[in-house]
Formats: structure tokens, C-alpha cells, sequence
């Protein structure tokens, strides 16, 4: 290591790490988006907001004034967003402007410009560190989940097949044989309804895949979804996020998308079923008699408008039920349209009568896209089935040609085409009076799949922005305050060599940010401990190493061969003591989860950096200290350690 | 030359007794460990308190009601506190809810904690229902997590210590490593009972943290053992010793330095953290004791055994 060159490689590293920081510390420009719906607003509540705004932007946000906006809060911007300019515009700090100013930003839309490191080097990859829920707020829910609806459910879609089986487990006319396996079928399908420990959890595993793809679909900056084996629930963490039920919403969304078959039609195709007709009669007297208010579906519709919620809606369809004696075997469903305008609102205007059995259903379908019709001046969404679900759409649109197929999505039916021919080859497609955003809903719920298992929230809990900015604020000024005193600290105790450790600490932490930014790491409070601990570390390698050469110094080396021999025996005791904590720390990460694999994954990359500073960067300088620019004299501790063979 | 293998039984009995009045006061003078919602889970509630009820307010009016409650201001410009009430509390709160509404009450006896406690804050506050934003009973999270990973994760780093350290040294070291690393993290938990401090989070990581410490500390010493017992004759206990001296400043140096970064918190004021830089800056100065008065002495101790074992 005596060859000069070598000096390039730790400045390139300190180089490239400067540059993975630079996001971090460099001016910024933030694109603070407004909402589109403040314009709709009471012109009176509009300047309120924006009197609000403009005040907390002046008090709380930018006290120093060392930020810019354009343009004036007090002005609704022209463009869709508020252009913030300036330093550490940190994540905490966009929570804070969008949370406390919800009717007019629109959070998920916010946009942090890339600067150039991001843009030219990363092509517009965030590498600015990211905070953990509990340095830049955001809200956590444990979501439960509900097996006792899941298996209902499952019930249904079997509702078919334990029908035809129980038919077969009887009829005597079939052979022993027969009869037999159909039992043993039965059997099999009602253990599927049986739901054991392992079968809980592998239903939670896919909840948790599908809502991580809900989240990152809407664009949240770090969803965490955990499952929590003992509790049968999930555990999410939104950091930064503040419209929660928006978000509670899209994450317990059950919706599914199936097919089932309308009930059939008369031999002749002249009417749409017997108990379609007469609901169909019933509401045509009341028309008759100028009536419409009363009408079933104008009722039902009211319940929508008003919001009233499924469960009202559940209840309406029940009674119906009831009043028209729609047997077990089928089920009451509302087909949802729009008006003869295009633009009308999609309402419920048809009642529908299904089997209750699932002909097909999400877990048969995939990859759907949404695509814009130009004929139709509609959208439509194509998908392709799996091999088993295309062998079943076949398999119906074969034995069921000239009846209805329904599309259900959610509880609501929103096409019922004709099925004209067996369909075979895997692929179709949804029509139905779709504006772009249905489209985009559908063709998500397909591709990503339902949600299994209904949840339920457990918990919740929120930690405010404000608060994450203080602790912030605070902890890294601790931290800083911390770092300044050991760096005078190792100055006074060990001189020009105190200088060299504090030069290798402070390149130790640059790396180290470095290295956790580039890997996307989420620093929180248990990480920062880790940082504390890789500081202490660090020190910890240089006094090992300048304790060896003042032994050597006091045996009467020179100073040369006194550093040669210094770093030589220090060098196993380093790499014993590190060695040890990274195995602790690999299986803290292993192992672990949460704040532990926070903690020691900081912990473990700033092993790798401090052996790399404190044995080849700190040798390196003191090898040129000594050798290349003439150093002869080494004060190390209080007493006077001179080289006797200068 | 000061000489610690001499002292080794005195340091093991002064260690033995902290533990003992450790655990001792935790048990016998507080029943246990303090609680927190992270642990052992409770009730939380969300609520919009009117203008003039300030935190001095709720502080008197949880503690006049016996009721341990933390408070944690929400939302200054709404009055939005978030009450957390651990598990300790939540009989008290039915009690006095029942005792409100009259022992014979439907209300009463069908009321949940999280019920009670609404009920309660409404009345004495006049509050509207829409000011409770939220109000649930709150699992344990990371105390349901932490006990199901951290016994298994301790003993298996533990496990793959010892194997690293025999292999890089002998056994009586990995041995003795391991005993004062248990030592140290039974001793910081006694001290966590002692003064009643709530686990959470950060405490947690000041424990791992001490973990590292701990094995980093007692490892440089035992590498000073390992290459002198080559170079020198005398016996191993007076090698160990000698060892223990020599990276006397070592020890004394990092451990100041360490020490000036954790203090640095609590004169830094970051109050969040200030239970972690409690844990840590007792932690390390036991680790450094650890190192000294009680790995190196304990290795010391089974060289003898073990040599009395092969006379025998």
C-alpha cells in the first residue's frame, strides 16, 4: 500500500458518495399539487383555505423564509401545482404542507423534481434518504381478517359443484363405483371450508401481495405491509400518508369481478326469466300508474344517492328477495348504467337475477388492460384466463349458448352480453358503459386480484408530521452535537493521528449515508442508533490501531516501522471484534423484522465502511504522513513518545 | 499494574448483586416491568378537546382519577390529543364507569373499556361524539413481534458467536464472551425494571446496540490474551492480566468516545430519545466493565476448572 496511486481510490469513493448525497443537500424544486376540486368550491371557503395556507406557510413552514413559492400562497396557481423552491424539503415537511392543507393538495400527486444526479445518473430514481414512519409521520393500521365471511363466500363458488354431487352420492343408478368418488369429492370440498393455521396464513400472504400492489399503485412513497402470524392480521405502514380513508378504503376494497349466469329464459327466448318478469311487471303498474317514486329501483336508487351504505343496499336486495320468492339458488343483483348520455352518472336501473353459483371468477382471469373503443366511443378491458379458467369459460359458453352471462364487479352487474358462441382461446373481453378511470378500476381489480379475505381495522394509529419533524430536528442535531465532540475529543488525545481518525470517521459516515441512500434504505430512530453504533465502532478500530503504535513508539521503533507494525497488529483484533457484531447483525437482519432489521442493517453496512476507513483509508494517510511528506514526530496520548532512531 | 484477576470474585458478587436488587425492586417494589401500549397493547383515543382544556387539564384530570394515561398533542390548532392508556388501567376505567352509571345498569355492564373510557371523557368534558376521532383497543404490536423473534434471534447469535469465537480462539473465550454478553444484557434489564423505564422501540435498539458494544469491547481484550499467551511464560491468569492492562487505554478512550456520542442526546435534547441514551449510556459503561471485571476473570476461572478436571 506504499504506491501513491492508490490515494485515488478512497477520493473516488468520497467523490461518488458526495454524489449519491447531493439530492440530498442540493437546492430542490417541489411540485406542490392542488387539487382540481378547489375550484368547485363556495368561492368563500376558497379564500379561507388559501388564507390558511398562505399563513402556516409563513409561521410554520418556512419561518427562516428560506424557501420559495410561486405562486403567492394567497393565489390559486394557474399551472396544477405550487412550485416550492430550496434546501432539505424533506418528506416530514411535504406531509406536513399536504396534511395540514388537505382541500387543497392533493398528496398523492405531489412531485419532488429529480436533480440532476437523480435524473442524468439514476434516470429519475429517488436517492434522497428516506425517513421512517416515526421520523416523518404517517399512519399505521392492523387490519384483521374476517374468515368467517371469507368462508361464505368460498361457499358460494362451490354452491355448483356440492349440488351435482350430493345428486350423484345418491342416485342409485350409478355405479358403487361412482357413487363413491363422488362422496369422497364432497368431502375434499368441505375440508376446503375448514380453515386451519397454515391455510389462514396463506390466505394472508396473498391479502398482503395484493394490498402492497394497491399501494404502489397509488403512488405512496413506502408502504410496509407485514403480517402478524399470532393475530391473523396485517400490518401497514404508511409513512407521510394523511387522507387515511381514502387509503383505509383502497386497501380493504373486497371487490371482485366474476361471472355468473342469468337465470334462463323461457324455451321460447321471449322473456328474461320467470322472476326477472315478474319484478319487471310489478315496477311497469306503478309506471302505469304514475308512480315512479315507489318503483323498486327509483327506492334503490335513492339508498345510493344518499349513501346510505352496503349493508342498506344488502338489505333492500334481501327483502326483494323475499317479496318475489327468489329461490336459494339464485340471487337478486342491480345492473348499473348510464343514462342515455354519456356523461350521466352510473346508476342502478335493472334488477338482474343470477345463479348464485360463480361461473367464473378473478382467480381465472389475468393481465387486463384497460383500451378506448373508437367505434363505441367507449372504453373496454381485455384480459386473457388462465389455462383452467379457459377451459371452464369454454366449457360454459359451450353448454349455455344463447343465455346471459353477467359480469359482476363488486355487487354490481355491469354487463350482461348474449353469449352468441362457445368462446375458446383464452382471451376476452369486459364491454360496458366504461368512462377511463372504471376502465383503469376494472382492469386493476382483475390483474391484481381480489382481495381474498375481507379486513377489518384493528388498530390505528397516526403520528403526526409535526411530531416527526421535531424528533428529526432534534436527533440530528444530538447526533451532530455527538460527532463534534468526539471529533475534538480524538484531536485533543491523539493529535495529527486524532486527525487522521477524524478525517476516516467523517468519510466513514458520508460512505455509509451514501451506501443507504443508493439502496433505497428507510432511515428510523432504531437506524440512527445503528449509525451511533458504527461512530463508536469506527473510533473504536483507530484507537485499537494508535494504542499498537504507541506501543511500538514506547518499544523505540521508528516512526515508519512503528505505524507499519501498529496497523499490523491491530488488524486481526479489528477484524475479530467486527466480525463478531456482523454476525449479530446478519442474523438481526435475517431474523428480525421491523425496527431490528432497521437497526442492523445500518449497523452492518457501517461495519463495511468503518474497516474499510479505519484500515485502508486512515493506513493509506498515515502511511503518506509518514513516509511521503516526512513526518517524524507521532504525539499520541499525553506523554512525549519520540522516535530515538531519528 | 493493577491486578484484576485478584478482585475476580469481588466483581462477579457485586455483578450478582445488581442483578439480584435489580430484578428485586422491578418484582418486588413495582410487580414487573413498566408498560407501554407498544408492548402490551391498551386503549387509544383521538379526541378534539374544546379551546380551553389544556395538557395541564387532562394531566390532573387522569391523575385525580388514578388513571396512568400518556398524552401526546396531536394537532396544536385543533386541541387533538392522542390519549394512550395502558392495559394496568383499563379495570379502573370500567370500575369507575360502572360506579358512574350505577352498578345495575345495561349501559354499564355492556360496556367495553374503550366504551367506558369514551363515555367517561364525554360527560366530564362535555364533549360531542364527533370530537372522539378515534378510540381503540390497541394490540400489542411489537411486544406480540419482539417476544416470538428476540429469544430465538439471542440464542442463535449466540450460538454462531460461540462457534466464530472457538474457531478463532478456544472455547473458554467464546465461552466467557458469551457468559458476560448474557451478563450484560441481564444486567441492562434489570436496570430497565429498576427505574421503571417503558420499553418501546428505541429501547430496543439501544439493547442491540449494546449488544455490538458489548462483543466489541470484550473481544479486543480476549485478542490481546490470545497473542500474549504466545509470546509469554507466565501463567494464564497473570497473561490475562497483563492483557486487561495493556489495552487499558484502549478501552478507556472508546468508551469515553462512545460514551460523548450517547450523552450527546441527552444534553442534545432530543427527548424522544431520551430513554434509549439512558439504556445506552448505562449499558456501555457496564459493557466496559463487563470486559474487564467479568469476560477475561471468567475465562480465567474455567481454565482453572477445566484444569482441575484433567488432574482429576
Amino acid at each position: 500500500m506504499k504506491s501513491v496511486q492508490w490515494i485515488f481510490v478512497p477520493i473516488l469513493v468520497v467523490a461518488s458518495s458526495l454524489t449519491l448525497l447531493y439530492p440530498n443537500f442540493a437546492e430542490r424544486e417541489l411540485e406542490l399539487a392542488v387539487r382540481k376540486e378547489f375550484k368547485q368550491l363556495p368561492e368563500e371557503t376558497r379564500k379561507e383555505l388559501l388564507t390558511g395556507f398562505a399563513e402556516r406557510w409563513k409561521a410554520d413552514y418556512n419561518p427562516k423564509g428560506d424557501w420559495q413559492i410561486e405562486p403567492d400562497p394567497n393565489i390559486f396557481p394557474d399551472q396544477d401545482y405550487y412550485l416550492v423552491k430550496g434546501r432539505f424539503i424533506t418528506s416530514a415537511k411535504i406531509n406536513q404542507l399536504s396534511q395540514e392543507n388537505q382541500e387543497l393538495i392533493l398528496e398523492p400527486k405531489n412531485k419532488l423534481r429529480p436533480t440532476w444526479v437523480e435524473e442524468y445518473i439514476f434516470g429519475g430514481r429517488p436517492l434522497a434518504i428516506r425517513l421512517g414512519l416515526d421520523l416523518q409521520g404517517g399512519m399505521r393500521v392492523v387490519l384483521k381478517g374476517d374468515f368467517d365471511d371469507y368462508t361464505s363466500k368460498l361457499k358460494d363458488s362451490y354452491t355448483k359443484e356440492i349440488e351435482e354431487l350430493t345428486r350423484k352420492k345418491d342416485d342409485h343408478s350409478l355405479s358403487e363405483k361412482e357413487r363413491k368418488e363422488a362422496q369422497d369429492k364432497l368431502k375434499e370440498i368441505e375440508s376446503y371450508f375448514e380453515l386451519t393455521p397454515s391455510r389462514k396464513l396463506a390466505e394472508l400472504e396473498k391479502a398482503k401481495l395484493i394490498i402492497d400492489n394497491r399501494l404502489t399503485n397509488q403512488n405512496l412513497t413506502e408502504p410496509q405491509v407485514r403480517i402478524q402470524k399470532d393475530q391473523d392480521s396485517i400490518e401497514v405502514s404508511l409513512p407521510g400518508v394523511s387522507n387515511s380513508s381514502q387509503i383505509l378504503d383502497i386497501i380493504r376494497n373486497t371487490e371482485t369481478v366474476e361471472y355468473r349466469l342469468r337465470e334462463p329464459s323461457d324455451s321460447n327466448g321471449n322473456s328474461r326469466g320467470i322472476y326477472h318478469d315478474a319484478i319487471e311487471l310489478e315496477e311497469m303498474k306503478l309506471m302505469n300508474d304514475g308512480r315512479r317514486e315507489e318503483t323498486e329501483i327509483v327506492r334503490f336508487q335513492n339508498i345510493v344517492k344518499q349513501k346510505l351504505g352496503k349493508d342498506e343496499q344488502d338489505r333492500f336486495l334481501e327483502a326483494m328477495e323475499k317479496k318475489y320468492n327468489i329461490p336459494e339458488k339464485y340471487k337478486l343483483y342491480v345492473k348499473w348504467s348510464r343514462a342515455n348520455n354519456p356523461k350521466a352518472s352510473l346508476l342502478p336501473r335493472e334488477f338482474v337475477v343470477l345463479e348464485r353459483a360463480i361461473s367464473l371468477d378473478g382467480k381465472d382471469m389475468r393481465n387486463a388492460r384497460e383500451s378506448y373503443d373508437q367505434n363505441r366511443l367507449s372504453y373496454y378491458v381485455s384480459f386473457s384466463l388462465t389455462s383452467q379458467g379457459a377451459e371452464k369459460f369454454f366449457d360454459i359458453t359451450s353448454k349455455n349458448v344463447g343465455r346471459q352471462l353477467a359480469i359482476v364487479w363488486g355487487d354490481k352487474v355491469i354487463s350482461d352480453p348474449v353469449i352468441r358462441s362457445p368462446i375458446a382461446g383464452g382471451n376476452a373481453q369486459i364491454d360496458g358503459e366504461f368512462g377511463q378511470k372504471e376502465a383503469t378500476d376494472l382492469a386493476n381489480v382483475i390483474s391484481e386480484g381480489a382481495l381474498p379475505i375481507p379486513l377489518n381495522v384493528l388498530e390505528m394509529r397516526f403520528i403526526g408530521p409535526t411530531l416527526g419533524i421535531e424528533s428529526i430536528e432534534v436527533g440530528l442535531k444530538a447526533v451532530l452535537l455527538g460527532f463534534a465532540l468526539v471529533i475534538i475529543f480524538m484531536l485533543i488525545i491523539y493529535r495529527l493521528s486524532g486527525l487522521v481518525a477524524d478525517i476516516a470517521l467523517l468519510v466513514n459516515v458520508i460512505v455509509l449515508m451514501a451506501l443507504l441512500s443508493l439502496m433505497g434504505f428507510t432511515l428510523t430512530l432504531p437506524g440512527f442508533a445503528g449509525i451511533i453504533l458504527t461512530v463508536g465502532m469506527a473510533v473504536d478500530a483507530n484507537v485499537i490501531i494508535y494504542e499498537r503504535i504507541k506501543e511500538e513508539l514506547a518499544a523505540g521503533k521508528h516512526v515508519s516501522a512503528a505505524v507499519a507494525q501498529g496497523f499490523e497488529n491491530a488488524f486481526w483484533t479489528i477484524m475479530d471484534s467486527n466480525v463478531t457484531t456482523l454476525i449479530s447483525g446478519i442474523l438481526m437482519i435475517k431474523l428480525g423484522n421491523g425496527p431490528i432489521k432497521g437497526f442492523a442493517i445500518t449497523l452492518c453496512w457501517g461495519i463495511i465502511t468503518s474497516l474499510f476507513t479505519s484500515l485502508f483509508l486512515s493506513r493509506m494517510i498515515m502511511d503518506l504522513l509518514v513516509n511521503k511528506l516526512g513526518v517524524r514526530k507521532l504525539q499520541i496520548g499525553f506523554k512525549k513518545l519520540e522516535s530515538k532512531n531519528v | 499494574m493493577f491486578d484484576f484477576i485478584k478482585y475476580k470474585y469481588v466483581s462477579i458478587t457485586f455483578s450478582t448483586i445488581l442483578i439480584a436488587v435489580g430484578f428485586g425492586v422491578t418484582f418486588g417494589k413495582y410487580g414487573g416491568f413498566a408498560t407501554s401500549l407498544d408492548f402490551d397493547g391498551g386503549l387509544r383515543a383521538v379526541v378534539e378537546f374544546p379551546e380551553n382544556v389544556e395538557r395541564k387539564n387532562l394531566e390532573e384530570y387522569f391523575s385525580s382519577k388514578n388513571l396512568e394515561a400518556v398524552l401526546v398533542l396531536m394537532d396544536k390548532d385543533k386541541n387533538d390529543y392522542q390519549i394512550d392508556i395502558g392495559l394496568g388501567s383499563v379495570d379502573q376505567i370500567k370500575q369507575l364507569y360502572v360506579e358512574r352509571k350505577g352498578k345495575d345498569s345495561l349501559e354499564a355492564k355492556q360496556a367495553s373499556a374503550i366504551d367506558a373510557l369514551i363515555g367517561l371523557l364525554q360527560e366530564d368534558f362535555k364533549l360531542e361524539k364527533k370530537k372522539i376521532l378515534s378510540a381503540n383497543q390497541v394490540g400489542s404490536v411489537v411486544g406480540a413481534e419482539l417476544t416470538s423473534t428476540g429469544i430465538s434471534l439471542l440464542s442463535l447469535t449466540l450460538f454462531f458467536i460461540m462457534i466464530y469465537l472457538s474457531f478463532r480462539f478456544q472455547f473458554k473465550f467464546a465461552l466467557g464472551a458469551i457468559l458476560a454478553l448474557i451478563h450484560d444484557l441481564v444486567i441492562t434489564i434489570a436496570f430497565i425494571g429498576f427505574f421503571q423505564i417503558k420499553p418501546s422501540v428505541p429501547i430496543i435498539a439501544a439493547l442491540l446496540t449494546l449488544l455490538g458494544y458489548s462483543i466489541n469491547d470484550t473481544i479486543v481484550v480476549f485478542d490481546r490474551i490470545r497473542e500474549n499467551a504466545g509470546n509469554l511464560r507466565d501463567a494464564f491468569s497473570q497473561i490475562i492480566n497483563i492483557s486487561i492492562n495493556q489495552t487499558l487505554s484502549r478501552t478507556f478512550n472508546t468508551s469515553v468516545a462512545t460514551l460523548i456520542s450517547v450523552v450527546a442526546i441527552i444534553i442534545g435534547g432530543a427527548v424522544e430519545l431520551y430513554d434509549f441514551a439512558y439504556v445506552l449510556t448505562f449499558g456501555i459503561i457496564l459493557g466496559t466493565f463487563s470486559s474487564v471485571f467479568i469476560a477475561a476473570p471468567l475465562v480465567d476461572i474455567y481454565d482453572g476448572l477445566s484444569k482441575r478436571w484433567k488432574r482429576s
